[in-house]
């Protein structure tokens, strides 16, 4: 019984909620939306250097993105020589593999990459709560289903995707300069897979 | 009827900058840079690569040095905007990605082993193998165009043809690798030296 009551316990720190696991304090008045300004600019051809680590291997190339109108963006990554690698196209609701080359044609993978990269280009969505920590807002929505919290001090610093209430993939953006992140992170917690970008000079 | 002249004096000159050559001069022009190609030892070279994509409003621009030393050592040196080198030896790829090093055997791969020919070849120029490319052979001012378009079908998914501009003289000054999409990479060589003495070090990753 008293093993009983134990599980009981635990299943239910366990169960909390990301906000009360992470000591965020909801807060009453609210933005409607929340923005990710770095990738907004039709007129701007975002070309990151990129480091990709999936398991055990290590592609590095080119990471570029680039806003072709409202919901519409292109993302393709080459190598240094300038071969492709992957090369795929998100509007509104739909999603287009362009071009992948045959090592990395996997569904599983193209499907993880895909709601990466849904997350790092959604420009505004509508906030279903908010929260302080510390100095922090933090914004509660919903993307594809999946609670996602943005972090913002001055400017949008990260945004983490939860499920079942715990962080699987934190989205880390840095050295901002007005609406450009010079490095950005995407870190996974239950797989290993972490892409670095850093911006060219 | 002036219309129709106007129109055909226009398509000449259009067509002007880039005229199909006869068979005399393709055979001219393939002697040349086999002969020149044999004769490379070792290669330096500035390059500038311009990766164009279709939506993009400019070039991804980056730039290095290269350098080969036959038989088949080959190093691409990007320094500007990031530093990154590959090197081609022994049958193994060697990168340095701003300090990070790692190495792939290629041995096995018959994929990369066939890239890594490819590249020394169309570094050099001497591509012209009928069984392999379908070739066409241009003239552009003074210099030389030649369209290689692999037949292999499982190569050709990445690459749909690679145009080489040679000058007057058989030396490669532009590489260009086309895509299905018509997505493309140019590298324009500059500074070319060649038969410098090359110690095997600067193979080294």
């Amino acid at each position: 019984m008293r093993y009983l009551i134990s599980s009981f316990c635990l299943l239910f720190i366990a169960c909390g909620s990301y906000p009360k696991k992470q000591n965020l304090q909801i807060q009453t008045t609210s933005n409607n939306m929340v923005q990710n300004p770095y990738f907004s600019d039709e007129i701007k051809d975002y070309v990151y250097k990129a480091n990709i680590e999936v398991y055990d291997n290590n592609f590095s190339g080119i990471f570029i993105v680039k806003k072709l109108g409202d919901n519409h963006h292109r993302i393709v990554f080459t190598t240094e020589m300038g071969n492709k690698i992957f090369d795929f196209s998100f509007s509104k609701d739909a999603f287009k593999v362009n071009f992948i080359v045959e090592a990395m044609d996997k569904a599983i993978l193209i499907n993880i990459l895909k709601k990466d990269f849904k997350t790092l280009i959604q420009e505004k969505l509508p906030v279903v709560k908010s929260y302080t920590l510390q100095d922090a807002l933090v914004y509660e929505t919903v993307l594809n289903n999946k609670k996602h919290f943005y972090y913002k001090t001055q400017q949008l610093n990260k945004i983490v995707r939860t499920k079942h209430g715990k962080k699987k993939v934190a989205f880390i953006f840095s050295e901002i300069n007005d609406t450009i992140a010079n490095q950005i992170k995407i870190e996974h917690s239950n797989i290993k897979l972490n892409i670095n970008l850093k911006i060219f000079d | 009827m002036r219309n129709i002249f106007y129109i055909i004096f226009f398509i000449g000159v259009a067509l002007h900058g880039q005229t199909k050559m006869n068979s005399a001069e393709s055979a001219t022009l393939k002697a040349k840079v086999k002969t020149k190609a044999t004769t490379i030892n070792t290669l330096l070279s500035d390059f500038t690569q311009y990766k164009h994509l279709d939506f993009l409003s400019k070039d991804i621009i980056t730039s290095g040095k290269l350098a080969f030393k036959s038989p088949n050592m080959i190093k691409w040196e990007y320094i500007t905007p990031f530093k990154y080198v590959v090197i081609f030896k022994n049958e193994k790829l060697f990168i340095n990605d701003e300090g990070k090093k790692s190495n792939i055997d290629i041995g096995s791969n018959k994929m990369f082993k066939h890239l890594n020919t490819l590249i020394i070849n169309s570094v050099k120029g001497d591509m012209f193998d009928e069984n392999e490319f379908d070739i066409t052979y241009y003239k552009e001012g003074v210099n030389s165009k030649v369209y290689f378009s692999p037949k292999d079908e499982s190569f050709s998914k990445y690459i749909k043809a690679f145009h080489i501009t040679f000058n007057v003289e058989g030396d490669v000054v532009e590489l260009k690798m086309v895509e299905q999409s018509e997505d493309y990479t140019r590298i324009v060589f500059n500074n070319r030296k060649i038969n410098t003495a090359l110690s095997d070090a600067i193979f080294n990753q």
